[in-house]
């Protein structure tokens, strides 16, 4: 059994292609920003060696920390919406009749694509046709908030969306991991008595820890290198209210032909989106764990 | 250093003219083959020209229809030769091109912004030396004065221009009637037209701020009735941007914040929300390129009521200010480059040779585009709106090049975002114009080069091929 | 979005009482179906105004249709360029990049879970870390390798880069349920002299249904609705997806709003058909998952 369970050719086998793949096209790109971040290059001309420069000008750079901060927010918000995605399933996995029906209505908004959505949601918060001003004017108030054009409230008005995209995808995975929890455990507490509050908290939630560690990594990870709603509908603005790391990686190394420094930011911000991953497993680490992440 | 006012002297010229319909002229070297970029076979002995444009045949119908047809008649005068056309939207176009430009894949033939946009590919040698097209049939008398000169560098032009263009104040005639307002002549006249409008619950100005170029050209206009010359003198560091009438302009752009002038929630709109707004009637005025005059005259899918209805008149002068009220903002719009690296060097050259002229003849009448190369508006049928433009056009005493299209990229991007925070009432006058001089001051001499007229060539050897300077 | 209300938590013998069970159930539809109005209300609106034009938009409420809807939005949508040519390269790319990754994952995370080598924990490490990588700073770089291996314009280009960062996201899902297979049945099959291509094949491999589907599901919204990689790497019109298409429109169109609600309905209800068919298919897969504990 175990000869025949580390046979190295089958291993190479199975996991060469992928890796193949994985290092052509994901690697060498991110290592060659890496270098390119140690450079000064406008993206056309000839790169020039400025060593660690490009890091100490973002470790000084406040637009920088001001939308690091913003992605930091981003994540926060988006920890919080899991509890309620969370709760939407548990809910849809017990005995519902229509359960699926909602599961996929909850799930339309994952269906389009980032760009639509942008569309869709600048004409929402539209400051004098967008039907969320007008459905807040109709019932009587005066000023409605001028949604994208407030640096106070820019970013939480772009957050909505984000965390409304995102319901159909977490629940899903929530679901499909509810509905794999043994019945026989279920039915067994339900004859000991428990509620079904007590069934959700007690059996299914710890049974699938595994599952929600892997979608706090993954919305934690998504928000800090989140791009494609800030870029459309604000482009980071008003003033900067709304940037987030890589909408400014993309400003500078696009935008201002900085892709030298362009590179840095992307590079930081993976380095980052590393640090943080790891801590997240360290919080969440527990002797039963045999879910790798 | 840029220079960046047109010598509009010679504007005069502009309506004299005749091209010479041209053509057939084009002798491609049929052992010149294939396209060398995106590798698609064409049969040997033929040239296959890439080309890339940004105008979809969806938001600029008239542009592209005329692209299309200048292409067909150039592959029918010159067999062998094939234009293969891609089109971009604008922002997706810039990218692009930074990214095939990165490994010097550009198409043979594309476009560019004058002046700034341009330094990175013209540093990294990146774009073609026209000299060489120029001949009898179009040199660089046919061209509007200033405008071939946006694109020179070190006395070489690296792109011909097909654009130029102004920024009037358009306004609904029929909200001024209706308000009892007349057209504004001085800057107090004009804060009382704002007033009245704001009073009588129509928004005086429609402006998508979230663009922020759009925003700039109201500073601008401010800066140069305060100021004159300064916001030129400190772009090229002649001055400095901590001039009392650059502070003012800023200063009085918060005014018209506060008086209510701008439509509601300006900094999270785009400049074509904004346009909507105006052309719905929802708002009297708009600042915009003579770019959109086809809007307000020929675009048949514009309902005829509104387009007779838009009228425009000049930024009013400001009493004890320095500017003219014939200074516009403006300038040269999109231009033609030829890649360095193209193998079809001499087949791109003769397409955009051919294409400025025959864009010259045929975009005014069609597009209602002024286009880079001189016009003879006798020969033409034209909207009355677009002829008062165009004497407009010849009477200005200056054109200040859009201010972000003067800077370098990175001084560009502090000034728009500081234009939507002056706007936003996030920034002092004072701390604007300090903010500036900044950026401009740290932003000196790095990506630069020179930018002149070909009178003054005398110091041009510190130019395109000189090292970014470290910092 | 939480509601603590939906889950009292009680005496279970409350929960015997049919009056208290109904009141619960009351609660627990009128928050199911308050988020289901939340995520397609603004769907609602788009329908709506994609029947309008801009002077009905603006005008008239923002839920009231004109007295003639105008169809002809479509119409001109429909008949402006390439879509069909659009949707049949978007069908393709996503449908291959799904099926490569989905075959390549699951052979990863089959030698990566069951089999016995040493470097297995590094080598997940790998494919974990590219989920944090920020796709826009390898645009360059990517660009550049498909340059030199002459895959610029070409679709397999596009694939293998859905692919390759698809991968991590994909494995990630993939690892929870293959962590949770029981042993016995691989030893079971080695002992009757099962190969292992065999027992990944035809054993393992069936049982992932349900999670295969789920991962089906995410990875083709995922490449439905990508941008900058058709946008960066493909030049020619024939070539390009439904998204870019879709994209280019949006540009062209901005003022439109009536014609932009046209374009976006039109690239989502082809993948809202899909959707529906497939789910059905997934959620038996679920369920028969959760048959078979």
């Amino acid at each position: 059994m175990d000869k025949v369970m580390s046979n190295k050719k089958i291993i190479a086998l199975y996991v060469l292609p992928a890796f193949a793949l994985l290092v052509v096209l994901v690697y060498v790109p991110i290592f060659l920003t890496g270098y390119y971040g140690l450079t000064r290059w406008d993206g056309i001309g000839e790169r020039v060696w400025v060593g660690f420069d490009n890091y100490a000008r973002l470790m000084g750079d406040s637009m920088f920390w001001r939308s690091a901060y913003h992605s930091f927010l981003l994540a926060i918000f988006s920890l919080l919406s899991l509890v309620g995605y969370l709760i939407i399933s548990m809910i849809l996995a017990g005995k519902i009749k229509g359960a699926d029906l909602f599961r996929k209505i909850y799930l339309i908004p994952m269906l389009l694509s980032s760009v639509a959505i942008a569309q869709l949601w600048m004409r929402i918060y539209h400051p004098t046709n967008g039907v969320m001003n007008r459905l807040l004017t109709s019932i009587g108030i005066e000023n409605p908030p001028l949604w994208l054009a407030d640096t106070s409230i820019v970013l939480y008005a772009i957050f909505i969306p984000i965390i409304w995209q995102y319901a159909g995808f977490y629940i899903l995975i929530y679901y499909a991991a509810l509905k794999n929890v043994p019945n026989e455990l279920i039915e067994a507490a339900r004859i000991d008595g428990a509620s079904p509050w007590q069934i959700g908290y007690k059996i299914k939630l710890p049974l699938i820890m595994g599952v929600i560690k892997v979608t706090i990594v993954l919305a934690v990870v998504g928000s800090l290198k989140y791009f494609d709603l800030i870029y459309v509908m604000t482009d980071g603005g008003p003033n900067g209210a709304s940037e987030v790391m890589a909408s400014y990686m993309y400003k500078q190394a696009f935008r201002t032909y900085n892709f030298g420094y362009g590179s840095a930011v992307g590079f930081f911000l993976l380095l980052l989106a590393l640090v943080v991953t790891w801590l997240i497993r360290k919080v969440t680490e527990s002797k039963e764990d045999n879910v790798q992440y | 250093m840029f220079k960046s006012r047109l010598k509009v002297g010679t504007l005069a010229a502009t309506l004299l003219l005749g091209l010479a319909a041209c053509g057939g002229d084009a002798d491609p070297d049929p052992g010149d083959t294939g396209t060398g970029d995106t590798g698609d076979g064409a049969p040997a002995g033929e040239a296959v020209v890439d080309f890339m444009h940004i105008w979809p045949a969806g938001s600029s119908p008239d542009h592209h229809r005329i692209v299309s047809d200048i292409i067909a008649e150039f592959e029918a005068d010159n067999p062998g030769v094939t234009i293969n056309m891609e089109v971009l939207e604008n922002e997706q176009y810039k990218n692009q091109l930074q990214i095939i430009s990165s490994s010097n894949q550009l198409p043979d033939v594309g476009m560019t912004w004058p002046a700034g946009f341009m330094v990175p590919y013209v540093n990294g040698n990146r774009f073609a030396t026209l000299d060489d097209i120029f001949d009898e049939e179009l040199n660089e008398d046919d061209f509007v004065a200033g405008t071939r000169e946006a694109y020179e560098f070190d006395g070489q032009t690296y792109a011909l221009p097909v654009e130029l263009n102004i920024a009037p104040v358009f306004y609904n005639q029929e909200l001024f009637e209706e308000n009892g307002l007349d057209v504004p002549e001085t800057y107090d006249e004009f804060l009382n037209v704002i007033d009245t409008l704001a009073e009588n619950g129509v928004t005086p100005i429609a402006l998508g701020n979230r663009d922020r170029w759009t925003g700039s050209m109201w500073y601008m206009y401010l800066a140069d009735r305060y100021g004159a010359n300064a916001l030129n003198d400190a772009i090229d560091r002649s001055g400095s941007f901590e001039d009392e009438g650059l502070i003012q302009a800023a200063a009085e752009i918060q005014n018209m914040v506060d008086r209510n002038a701008f439509i509601r929630g300006f900094n999270g709109l785009s400049d074509q929300e904004a346009k909507a707004e105006f052309m719905n009637g929802n708002a009297a005025m708009y600042l915009i390129g003579s770019w959109d005059l086809p809007n307000f005259t020929t675009n048949e899918e514009v309902p005829q009521e509104f387009r007779d209805n838009v009228g425009f008149f000049k930024f009013p002068e400001v009493e004890g200010g320095e500017g003219d009220i014939d200074s516009w903002v403006g300038g040269p719009g999109v231009g033609l480059f030829v890649s360095e690296a193209s193998d079809v060097k001499d087949e791109a050259k003769q397409f955009v040779k051919y294409f400025v002229q025959r864009w010259g003849e045929e975009s005014v009448e069609d597009a209602g585009v002024i286009p880079g190369t001189q016009v003879d508006t006798d020969e033409v049928e034209l909207a009355p709106l677009f002829i008062e433009v165009l004497d407009e056009l010849n009477n200005a005493s200056d054109i200040t090049l859009f201010a972000d299209v003067q800077m370098n990229a990175a001084v560009a991007e502090t000034h728009l975002t500081l234009i939507q925070s002056l706007f936003g009432n996030e920034v002092t006058p004072e701390d604007f114009a300090r903010q500036h001089e900044e950026a401009l001051e740290e932003n000196q001499g790095e990506d630069e080069v020179d930018f002149d007229d070909a009178e003054d060539d005398a110091d041009a050897d510190e130019a395109v091929d000189e090292e970014v300077d470290e910092e | 979005m939480a509601n603590s209300d939906v889950a009292p938590d009680m005496h279970k013998t409350m929960w015997d009482n049919p009056t208290v069970m109904l009141i619960a159930k009351f609660i627990l539809y009128v928050f199911l179906i308050g988020v289901a109005i939340l995520q397609i209300f603004p769907l609602v609106w788009l329908f709506l105004f994609s029947l309008k034009n801009n002077q009905e938009v603006f005008n008239l409420p923002p839920l009231a249709l004109p007295e003639t809807p105008r169809w002809e939005n479509y119409v001109t949508v429909w008949t402006q360029g390439n879509i069909g040519q659009y949707f049949f390269n978007s069908v393709l790319v996503t449908g291959s990049a799904v099926l490569l990754t989905i075959i390549t994952a699951s052979l990863v995370t089959f030698a990566i879970t069951r089999m016995r080598w040493k470097l297995s924990k590094p080598v997940l490490g790998l494919f974990m870390v590219g989920l944090m990588i920020p796709v826009h700073s390898t645009l360059i770089p990517l660009f550049n390798f498909f340059l030199n291996v002459n895959l610029m314009d070409h679709l397999l280009a596009i694939i293998l880069t859905y692919t390759a960062f698809n991968m991590p996201l994909t494995i990630m899902i993939l690892l929870g349920f293959y962590n949770t297979l029981p042993r016995e049945i691989e030893e079971a099959a080695i002992m009757d002299g099962c190969s292992i291509n065999r027992l990944f094949f035809q054993i393992i491999l069936p049982m992932t249904a349900p999670v295969v589907a789920t991962t089906a599901i995410i990875n083709m919204i995922y490449n439905w609705n990508e941008f900058v990689f058709v946008q960066t790497f493909i030049s020619s019109d024939n070539l390009k997806t439904l998204t870019v298409g879709i994209q280019n429109f949006v540009g062209q169109y901005s003022t439109d709003w009536g014609a932009i609600g046209a374009t976006l309905m039109i690239s989502i209800i082809p993948i809202l058909i899909a959707f529906f068919i497939l789910s059905n298919r997934i959620v038996e897969g679920i369920t028969a998952g959760s048959v078979k504990g």
